[in-house]
């Protein structure tokens, strides 16, 4: 067995999933910012209504 | 019907007047046509196997220039509302400006088709009708995609940079069909025996994406 | 916690699960095949990555043209969401094919029939992403990208069509093999399965990122 191959599956499934991992981070972050966003604008909703 | 001509002869009429496209659109081709003269040796004969190629890239680059205008000339005043407003159906609306663009397109190809004969020491007239027939085919294929996308865009930020960047992958099939054409075209002078598959997949391009086009317009223009 | 978040972790935790025994599987239990050695495990990856992309461009499909016919916001959120979704899944394919490349042809990327129909597919989508983030108002936005949704499939088998004739002209670096050999085929479709349950998983967080997106902008239209 070729050891150079393994070394090559090694990047290829990395890069995949590294991948996706960073979609999901960058899904996360998105995630954190517009929760953020909607609780800042309910307050200020909240604040003019009262 | 008749507000199809209405409003591909407004088109052209007020292009031919101000001119505003159709010079920046040929002066660009011309200055496609001479940097690729750098990065090919022009008279040697490969340039001859890649004509079609560069004559379409110079075409399609071009192209984009005069159907960005296409919708992006309402702007002003609010014409667009207007145009939508007025009693003419979408499917007119778009054959119009479709009919107006791509007779703007057939001009500046055809100013650029000798300039291009002299400059790379191509022989045009060897093939000149099923070359025009390929032109007209190719052109359409630009036109009915451009004008589509053109409306899609003409209201958001970037126009100019959408445009290209929606248009060229989505046209890709046509381009390669185009090319190939052309260039067995400019090298042996008559169509060969592989071109007959792209000659029906550049008609099929053209049928099926006008056909699509007419279909969705509505939805595009009543934004 | 919601419904559908309920999902999310139903179908990421079966996923994952599923993920690692297919990983054991895959990498320790089976042998390497004849010809290539260690490196063809990537298809175990690299074919269902395009398999979901698909799926997921399908849906987005369907999901725009019922936009345009019922004029309901949920379905552009839905397509965007996975036309996002999908077009990752494009790029891993993609990524993973060179890194096989490199290995079996010794090149990092041919233009051959099949690579560059998916480049177009993944530039053609990009696209899409791109023009979305241009635009602000909802509606409009919905509308556009939903065209756009229509054409690019419609595009899709042209290109492959197309792609294949300008090619074929040249033998191809690729030896098609065979079938898979029978031990490998439970694995493959195992793992089409996984990324089937992680591309539904992923999809369903964006959708609710859309729909916490409307959600905070009919707020801000309460409060401004």
């Amino acid at each position: 067995m070729d050891k150079r191959n393994f070394l090559y599956l090694f990047y290829g499934l990395t890069l995949a999933w590294g991948l996706l991992a960073a979609y999901l981070f960058i899904l996360m972050q998105r995630s954190r910012k517009l929760r953020a966003e909607v609780d800042r604008v309910k307050r200020m909703v909240g604040d003019n209504e009262r | 019907m008749r507000g199809v001509w209405a409003i591909a002869r407004k088109d052209f009429q007020s292009e031919l007047r101000s001119k505003e496209a159709i010079n920046a659109s040929v002066s660009f081709a011309l200055v496609i046509l001479l940097i690729f003269s750098f990065a090919f040796e022009p008279t040697a004969d490969e340039t001859r196997a890649i004509a079609g190629g560069l004559l379409w890239i110079a075409f399609a680059f071009a192209g984009a220039l005069i159907l960005n205008r296409s919708f992006a000339r309402e702007l002003q005043n609010d014409c667009l509302d207007a145009v939508i407003a007025s009693p003419i159906a979408g499917w007119e609306l778009f054959l119009g400006k479709a009919l107006a663009s791509f007779l703007l397109l057939l001009v500046v190809e055809l100013i650029c088709f000798p300039v291009f004969s002299i400059f790379y020491g191509v022989n045009l007239t060897k093939a000149f009708w099923p070359l025009l027939l390929v032109l007209i085919l190719g052109t359409w294929a630009l036109t009915a995609l451009g004008v589509t996308f053109a409306a899609l865009t003409v209201n958001i930020r970037l126009r100019e940079l959408m445009l290209p960047l929606l248009l060229y992958p989505a046209l890709s099939p046509a381009l390669m069909a185009s090319m190939t054409l052309t260039t067995s075209l400019l090298t042996a002078g008559v169509f060969g025996a592989n071109d007959q598959p792209w000659l029906r997949l550049l008609v099929g391009f053209d049928v099926i994406f006008t056909a699509l086009a007419l279909a969705l317009i509505e939805f595009v223009l009543v934004l | 916690m919601s419904k559908r978040e309920k999902w999310v972790y139903a179908l990421g935790v079966s996923g994952t699960v599923l993920l690692i025994v297919n990983l054991y599987r895959i990498l320790l239990v089976l042998g390497d095949e004849m010809q290539q050695g260690a490196i063809y495990r990537i298809i175990y990856f690299h074919v269902p990555a395009a398999f979901i992309g698909w799926t997921l461009f399908l849906a987005a499909l369907v999901a725009s043209a019922l936009y345009l016919w019922k004029k309901d916001l949920a379905f552009d959120g839905f397509a965007a969401s996975a036309i996002e979704v999908g077009w990752v899944f494009c790029s891993i394919n993609l990524v993973t094919g060179m890194i096989w490349g490199r290995i079996i042809w010794g090149i990092w990327w041919t233009w051959d029939p099949r690579l560059t129909s998916m480049f177009i597919c993944w530039l053609l989508y990009g696209g899409y992403i791109v023009l979305r983030s241009a635009i602000d108002d909802a509606g409009q936005r919905a509308t556009v990208s939903a065209v756009l949704a229509i054409f690019a499939f419609a595009d899709v088998p042209i290109v492959f069509m197309a792609i294949r004739w300008w090619r074929t002209q040249h033998p191809s670096p690729v030896l098609e093999t065979g079938g898979l050999a029978p031990e490998m085929r439970l694995p493959f479709w195992l793992n089409v399965f996984v990324f089937l349950l992680i591309g539904l998983a992923i999809t369903l967080v964006r959708v609710d990122q859309e729909d916490t997106q409307r959600e905070l902008e009919g707020l801000r239209r309460r409060a401004f």
